[in-house]
């Protein structure tokens, strides 16, 4: 794929100027108000005038239910702090209550973000803009019927499936810290989509985002999990992402790409446990930028807010082309930014546990994964031939008739699993978020019934893919992997 | 991006509480479900793709946006140009960035009619009072950041608004005025003279107790520095009927023929208590008799009325603070021009644009252009020879003591030198005059002297930062030095 230049773009910009008054609840990491403080950094650094500048529509319903539930965005337009008790059973069956509280403007939070993303997308269809940015969204937790981890209507699956009316393949690039599982679900069995998440794994929230995890069905082959550790450094992290990228892009061929910037795998984040520098968070905008393609940038987490509106302001200015000053200007929000006032940060002494040993196992294993796509299409409009996606396996052509299904997916894994959890090394000392970690291998997904039947045949192809993990990824230190 | 309540806890200790107010369960009956940390496949999980539009119907020009235009940008305007256009909407109309930018493009990037338009729209003034404020606080300090409660103690503000509100007071809150500080640090010690909730307050309080001290026991000793009307200092007073008086003093008392009126801090102190006075007010900080006045009383009855604004007091300070705001906004402008052209400059620093030759080319013979030079060095710098020796670069310190000797008569330089002196002695009666200037000049010759900063120089810029109460007074300081040579800024890196 031919890499542009760092060149001048057209860029839109969407902003709603309510977006910062909202208030997930006290105590709660998620603040709106970031990306109004983005906002005015943007303003006062002259970036503001340099872009086209959208008030977004707030999304219906209608445009909502293009991916999620009727019932779900139903509960979530009519709930409100005031009635939450009337809604015990629904808000359980959503998730909605503790990580992702019910307050005030819920609804229109929701929209704001959504319709930011959608109206973003809809530009890039008209090929008017080459980029589109929306702060406000990002929300990649989302499922389909359910809210999660902060997030509940997920503007990102909504934009790309605004893109898929226009453009044969979507490229979604995750640089969150957590994985992007409501995403990678969504286009768990498409292969239209390739969902490529680098994150920290291992007794981690969500839990989910391990390498093996390579997509079902049609879309085997179209997930890409690069399951990471704690204190990832700029330097590690781009020896990581600059080879699967440029692999990604040569065999997908993507016709655009959604890049999802969450800025809690910045150094000193309050949930997360990575060392990025600003710098280096926004080396990946830049590398995506050059491929040329039209590229919708979106926002997600981030928790030590001045931090969050350092990133993105540096990132807009990335995707500007336009250099600023490390000083920072004078706006509405200065004394965050003290004591020194720069834009830049300095990454942290903690220890980077990600050894070069370690990503380059990684790498060559989803290398390896990678060379099992059929090189994409030259023509655009065609659709790829259902078999040919696992040309370089028979054996699975036979079964893979319908969707993948999970069980089995699980059932070929605990052969190795003491090998090859990615946590083992963790399981002493209190880890964050280890609450919502349990060893995934032993539950029971939850999974369609009528699928089930397809269980035997997968199994005796699968282990033996089984056991190609085993060598590759084996890990010095083995303890005990701890098992809920 | 998730959290769990027991992380943030081990993280920073910050948080006691789950992330939910209305957080019922503990964190064990997590709200994640167990099963969501498998990819589901299914119906009920995966997003149903469109179709793919063929080329030939699409009708891009049809859709509509989703979204309105509010801004986009123009090459016809330059840079320039749209700073002081947004410049002049901030300070004059009080409107911000995005307001003033908004007019424009309603204006189709039309400068001047948008520039004549902005007095027609001038944006609601903050729509907070101060009563508001003091309740915002008192309820803060009862219910945290439950802004339901909050907002039951302001029932006419909306949530968004006590958000709003409280995200843009939760970091000026921290400010402390040079006052309080020095205040709180008295108190600790234990040698104050009681309790100061605030230093305003106190400096009230104490001039009532000295204005009934005798009248005169006054004038003398080490007060030249002090009003003996209005016991401001002062950096100059004039000898006035046997009082030394402070400008505003002087004026008036030469207009009415009487003392001005006290009802500011008194001047008529003994020296033991000028001794504490001098303690109370930190360096930098001045009391203007007018100002008090203004601030204690109500507005002026030809004053229209403005909204919000309950005295002239208020308005004082809110112009004040719109200055402080412009200010800082210009320190960090000068910042960016410093470090931008600090880059340009690169690694090397100024050396590379030095003139002259290297040392080498030292040559004892004079050209014409080096003895002008040299005559126009001894004006800027007298005898200090080796500044002049730097300056020219092809001389030695001694070659250049040579041609004092040499060409003094010659050149008439004791007329030049003597020039040098007045010039001098003028600089360091400014820097009597007022803190800011001397500052600058310090800057200036510090920096002129040696063509770079010196420590020295960045020792004093700071301390004038200090002394002079804030970003105001340092702020044209920086802008006093030459720009080549930031007198305290670090490389970007």
């Amino acid at each position: 794929m031919a890499m542009q230049p760092h060149s001048k773009k057209r860029v839109c910009y969407y902003y709603d100027s309510d977006i910062g008054n909202y208030y997930y609840g006290q105590g709660h990491p998620m603040k709106p108000h970031r990306i109004r403080m983005t906002h005015n950094l943007l303003l006062n650094y002259g970036l503001y005038r340099k872009m086209e500048i959208y008030r977004p529509h707030k999304a219906t319903a209608d445009e909502m239910t293009k991916f999620h539930s009727d019932d779900y965005i139903r509960f979530l337009r009519s709930i409100r702090p005031d009635n939450m008790n009337e809604y015990n059973k629904q808000m359980q069956r959503f998730n909605v209550g503790e990580d992702c509280p019910v307050f005030d403007g819920l609804y229109e939070f929701c929209q704001l973000s959504a319709g930011g993303s959608v109206a973003a997308a809809v530009k890039l269809n008209k090929q008017a803009s080459e980029i589109c940015i929306n702060w406000g969204g990002g929300l990649h937790h989302a499922k389909k019927s359910e809210a999660s981890g902060f997030c509940y209507v997920n503007d990102i699956v909504l934009g790309i499936l605004e893109l898929l009316k226009y453009y044969q393949r979507v490229l979604y690039i995750d640089i969150d810290v957590h994985h992007g599982d409501g995403v990678e679900e969504a286009f768990y069995t498409t292969d239209r989509v390739m969902t490529v998440s680098f994150h920290k794994y291992g007794e981690y929230f969500p839990g989910t985002g391990d390498l093996r995890d390579i997509g079902a069905g049609k879309g085997k082959y179209y997930a890409v999990n690069i399951p990471l550790r704690d204190g990832m450094d700029d330097e590690s992290y781009e020896s990581i992402f600059v080879p699967i990228i440029s692999k990604v892009m040569e065999t997908f061929q993507p016709s655009a790409v959604v890049l999802q910037c969450g800025a809690d795998s910045l150094t000193g984040d309050r949930l997360g446990c990575f060392n990025l520098t600003v710098r280096g968070h926004g080396r990946c905008v830049e590398l995506v930028k050059r491929f040329g393609l039209p590229f919708l940038l979106v926002g997600g987490g981030g928790y030590t807010i001045r931090n969050v509106s350092r990133c993105w302001t540096y990132e807009t200015s990335v995707a500007l082309g336009v250099e600023i000053a490390n000083e920072l200007p004078y706006n509405d929000y200065f004394e965050y930014f003290g004591p020194d006032f720069k834009l830049h940060i300095s990454p942290s002494n903690m220890s980077n546990q990600n050894t070069p040993e370690y990503l380059e196992k990684i790498k060559n294993r989803l290398f390896e994964n990678l060379r099992m796509l059929p090189h994409a299409p030259g023509v655009q409009v065609q659709a790829i031939p259902e078999d040919a996606v696992n040309d370089e396996s028979e054996d699975e052509d036979k079964i893979d008739k319908d969707e993948r299904l999970p069980q089995s997916e699980k059932d070929k894994r605990i052969t190795g699993e003491g090998e090859l959890s990615d946590s083992e090394d963790e399981g002493e000392g209190g880890r964050r978020d280890n609450r919502s970690y349990r060893a995934p291998q032993r539950k029971r997904p939850r999974l369609d019934k009528d699928l089930a039947h397809h269980k035997d045949d997968t199994n005796n192809e699968d282990s033996k893919d089984d056991v190609k993990n085993v060598s590759n990824l084996e890990e010095p230190k083995k303890e005990a992997t701890p098992s809920a | 991006m998730v959290l769990a309540e027991r992380s943030s806890d081990v993280r920073n200790g910050k948080r006691s509480r789950g992330p939910s107010p209305n957080g019922h369960g503990s964190p064990d009956s997590s709200s994640e479900d167990e099963n969501a940390e498998k990819i589901r496949v299914g119906r009920d999980y995966q997003a149903v793709c469109p179709e793919l539009e063929p080329v030939e119907q699409r009708k891009p020009e049809q859709i509509s946006d989703r979204a309105l235009l509010v801004w986009s940008p123009t090459s016809d305007i330059s840079d320039i140009k749209l700073d002081e256009y947004i410049t002049t909407a901030k300070e004059k109309y009080g409107y911000n960035g995005e307001q003033a930018l908004g007019m424009l493009f309603w204006h189709k990037h039309d400068l001047s009619r948008a520039s004549m338009d902005l007095a027609n729209f001038t944006p609601f003034p903050d729509e907070w009072t101060v009563e508001d404020k003091v309740l915002f606080e008192q309820a803060f300090q009862f219910h945290g950041k439950s802004f339901h409660r909050i907002r039951q103690m302001l029932p006419d503000k909306s949530i968004a608004s006590l958000v709003k509100y409280y995200y843009s007071w939760k970091k000026t809150r921290a400010r402390t005025s040079l006052m309080d500080v020095v205040g709180e640090g008295r108190n600790a010690t234990g040698s104050g003279t009681g309790k100061r909730e605030s230093g305003a307050g106190s400096e009230q309080g104490v001039s009532d107790k000295d204005s009934d001290n005798d009248e005169k026991g006054e004038g003398g000793g080490g007060a030249s520095k002090w009003c003996t009307v209005c016991g401001i200092l002062c950096t100059q007073t004039t000898p006035h009927n046997s009082q030394k008086l402070c400008q505003a003093c002087l004026v008036h008392a030469r207009r009415t023929g009487t003392m001005r009126p006290l009802c500011g801090p008194s001047g008529r102190r003994g020296p033991g208590k000028q001794q504490r006075y001098k303690h109370r007010l930190p360096r930098g900080i001045y009391i203007n008799h007018d100002d008090l006045v203004a601030m204690a009383t109500g507005p002026q009855p030809g004053d229209p009325p403005q909204p919000g604004i309950i005295n002239q007091g208020e308005a004082m300070l809110k112009a004040m603070d719109r200055e402080i705001i412009s200010l800082k906004r210009q320190v960090q402008q000068n910042k960016q021009q410093l470090s931008a052209m600090k880059r340009k400059v690169g690694d090397a620093g100024v050396e590379e644009l030095r003139p002259g030759e290297p040392p080498a080319k030292i040559n004892a013979r004079w050209t014409n252009d080096e003895l002008l030079m040299a005559v126009t060095a001894v004006r800027k710098y007298g005898k200090d020879f080796q500044a002049i020796a730097e300056t020219l670069g092809t001389k030695t310190e001694a070659h250049v003591r040579t041609f004092f000797i040499t060409y003094r008569r010659r050149y008439n330089l004791d007329a030049v030198l003597r020039e040098h002196e007045a010039d001098r002695g003028s600089a360091n009666h400014i820097q009597q005059g007022t803190t800011s200037t001397e500052g600058a000049d310090n800057v200036a010759d510090n920096t002129s002297g040696n063509g770079t900063a010196s420590p020295q120089a960045n020792a004093k810029d700071e301390k004038t930062e200090v002394d002079s109460e804030g970003v105001a007074i340092g702020a044209s300081a920086e802008q006093g030095g030459p720009p080549t040579t930031p007198p305290k800024h670090k490389p970007a890196k």
